[in-house]
């Protein structure tokens, strides 16, 4: 228009952002997604016990970076494909299916989403899945993975410390002890640890308080 | 807190869509606060809010920004309050120089010149201010200068300065030079005679402009100090406003 | 592109990069708080409106009625919470009275948020949503871009940081509604003192469980106007007179009755 160009790849001013330290992990028996609970306007800390962990199945969870409004809105949107996909189909989504909405999304809406999502769940035919969409709506089957702001400095751990079929203990161990080094780092990461651990037997909510992280790092 | 002080205006309001942003040092800024000063017949009064403000945030509640700078004259230089403090210190100091090499007191008339060379010679990096001076003249009389920020200056009976300068000059003018009034003795045909306000007055009218710009300017408020200058020297009144 | 056009907007921040003038909107440059308690929960506002520097209410209404068991304080521009707040509380009406239940806050959170995501930030509301539904007292905030919080203390506007200060020293589990209502009062009365945008009264809104809602309006006014020094009563006659006409706005004729030449039928 008239030669205007614009730039909207960019967070708007004002707007509430992740910055965030968020991963998910594959293990024995199941998967398990962690996250931080900053929310950041600026340098204002606009909630210090944010959810990330966000359901969109019983058993499909997914991890939010970025926007919080771009990432609240397009899971609500997949949630809603989702109900509608167990109503129509009488069964359950497979976690790939969830993360195929989710890029879908996040690729046809790359200039107006700022959205870095994580997206695992559990389904008796594969027992767990990672499914990683970084900013552009690529699409990342993996082992493990690990997004926002703070992943950058657990980059290095992540690599060296994760293994495959981990026992459960262990596998919380290693998100807790990545996470904690990750908003140690990372100024816009913080407050509390939030793990969600999927299995057979459903959703499982777990938390872990500053005092008790913050001892197994230094 | 000083990242964000450093950008331009420009920088801060900007979004996606607009300009690039430019990141330069930016040495002003707004400390918000008004100063007000009337002249008597015998008298001047030369009154300043004493609240200090950034953006949203009150820096101080009571920091007074109007001076006795020697020779009774007394000043105030309102706008950046780092620029205002340098100015009247300046100030003060010359007059102290000028004892020194003369032995004698500065008249008004000259402390006025003197502040306009000094505001001048800043002509391409000026103190961000708005100045008034109060005092005495040669014949007693009462008298007020105001300078703009380069210098350029005028003789008055009476200004505002500041933040609120625009909600109280209107006010002054109708209240201390009678304008848009006629003499009700008249009936209406004659303009209002321009008379002498006693102190008493001068003082209950800048109490009532100051309170009425608390009411409206979210930059004025806290406490008021007023400066009185008669023969006698300078004499300070101090009384709270709204704090809100 | 799909979704809402905004090349106007765009037309306009482009005009106004070439010196034009862009028209100031009213800001509630606020503070308002909200708090959970045993059994309901409380919103609290200040009263001050400000278009820049200068204050342009002294005694606004923050507090906004969605249903009657649930209300929402706005920060921001003062006419996108207006405006936001009547539109949900039209289409909770409609969508109660065609469930036939009693409206949820989620809900109108979720009616706001879809709202004011599709406007990405240009509606610049800033919403504390509050009430009890059936499935009891809940606590929400909505930010411009359409993200949401929840939580059992909350405060947003630029007297948050201030507001939040006390939140954050003195908030604590199982409060009574006395003390949440104290709260939430220190709170508001925090950003009337410290933040210049918040200023002049506290309004307030509690919802209990199994009762109406209670608004008070002015619940605390710490900021009454001083008495003036002098009286500015103008006597008779200041106001000069430039000229004076009388006009007359019927025209009287006198005409003569001609009784002896009328010829009346009977």
């Amino acid at each position: 228009m008239n030669g205007i160009s614009v730039d909207v790849n960019h967070l708007k001013k004002g707007e509430v952002n992740l910055g965030t330290s968020i991963m998910a992990c594959k293990f024995d028996g199941g998967v398990i997604l962690g996250a931080d609970s900053r929310t950041t306007t600026g340098s204002f800390i606009a909630n210090r016990v944010t959810d990330k962990l966000t359901q969109v199945h019983e058993k499909i969870w997914c991890c939010r970076s970025g926007s919080a409004a771009d990432t609240q809105a397009v899971a609500d949107i997949v949630h809603y494909h989702l109900q509608a996909y167990s109503a129509q189909n009488d069964r359950d989504p497979s976690a790939k299916v969830a993360a195929s909405l989710f890029q879908e999304l996040c690729y046809s809406n790359k200039d107006s989403l700022s959205a870095g999502i994580i997206v695992a769940g559990f389904d008796e035919m594969t027992g767990g899945e990672v499914y990683s969409i970084p900013l552009g709506g690529s699409l990342h089957k993996q082992e493990y993975a690990i997004a926002g702001s703070g992943s950058t400095y657990i980059y290095g751990f992540c690599n060296t410390h994760f293994k495959s079929n981990m026992s459960e203990d262990e596998v919380i161990q290693f998100v807790k002890t990545a996470l904690a080094e990750a908003i140690k780092w990372d100024g816009s990461s913080g407050g509390v640890i939030r793990m969600v651990v999927l299995t057979k037997e459903g959703p499982r909510r777990l938390i872990f308080y500053p005092d008790e992280y913050e001892k197994i790092c230094n | 807190m000083s990242l964000q002080e450093a950008l331009p205006d420009s920088a801060l309001h900007s979004t996606a869509s607009s300009v690039p942003i430019e990141h330069r040092f930016n040495p002003y800024s707004d400390n918000g606060g008004t100063i007000l000063g009337i002249a008597g017949k015998d008298f001047a009064v030369l009154a300043g809010d004493t609240r200090n403000t950034t953006g949203y945030s009150i820096n101080s509640r009571y920091e007074p920004k109007v001076f006795h700078v020697g020779d009774n004259v007394v000043v105030s230089a309102n706008g950046f309050a780092a620029d205002g403090n340098v100015l009247v210190k300046r100030l003060g100091q010359q007059i102290q120089w000028y004892h020194y090499n003369h032995n004698k007191e500065l008249k008004l008339s000259s402390c006025a010149r003197l502040v306009q060379h000094m505001l001048y010679g800043k002509r391409f990096f000026p103190y961000y201010v708005h100045t008034i001076l109060a005092g005495l003249d040669e014949d007693g009389k009462g008298a007020i200068y105001s300078f703009d920020p380069v210098g350029s200056y005028e003789r008055e009976q009476c200004r505002a300065g500041g933040a609120a300068a625009s909600l109280i000059m209107p006010f002054l003018d109708n209240q201390v030079n009678f304008k848009n009034q006629m003499d009700p003795a008249t009936n209406g045909t004659e303009p209002h005679p321009i008379t002498y306000l006693s102190l008493e007055e001068v003082l209950q009218l800048v109490k009532d402009a100051f309170s009425s710009a608390t009411e409206r300017h979210i930059q004025v408020g806290d406490g008021l100090e007023i400066l009185i200058v008669t023969k006698d020297g300078v004499r300070t009144e101090y009384s709270p406003l709204k704090r809100d | 592109m799909p979704g809402l056009s905004f090349e106007n907007y765009q037309r306009n921040q482009h005009l106004a990069t070439s010196g034009f003038a862009v028209p100031k909107t009213t800001s509630t440059g606020t503070t308002i708080v909200g708090c959970k308690f045993d059994g309901g929960v409380v919103i609290a506002a200040d009263t001050r409106a400000t278009a820049g520097d200068i204050v342009a209410d002294k005694n606004c209404e923050k507090l906004h009625c969605i249903s009657s068991n649930i209300w929402c304080a706005g920060a921001g521009t003062a006419a996108d919470t207006e405006m936001v707040t009547q539109i949900i509380s039209s289409n909770i009406e409609l969508h109660s009275l065609s469930t036939g239940r009693q409206p949820r806050v989620v809900t109108c959170l979720t009616m706001l948020k879809q709202h004011l995501f599709k406007y990405q930030g240009h509606i610049g509301a800033y919403l504390i949503v509050a009430g009890v539904d059936p499935t009891g007292p809940q606590l929400m905030s909505i930010h411009a871009h359409g993200s949401t919080d929840i939580g059992y203390y909350l405060s947003l506007g630029s007297g948050s940081m201030a507001a939040m200060a006390v939140l954050e020293s003195k908030w604590k589990r199982e409060m009574n509604k006395e003390e949440a209502m104290a709260l939430c009062t220190e709170a508001i009365e925090s950003g009337i003192w410290n933040d210049l945008g918040s200023g002049s009264n506290v309004d307030m809104c509690v919802m209990e469980v199994g009762k109406d809602s209670v608004l008070h309006r002015n619940y605390r006014t710490p900021n009454v106007r001083a008495q003036k020094e002098r009286s500015y009563k103008f006597a008779r006659g200041t106001t000069g007179i430039l000229g004076q006409t009388v006009r007359n706005l019927v025209d009287v004729v006198e005409v003569p009755i001609a009784n002896e030449e009328m010829e009346v039928d009977s």
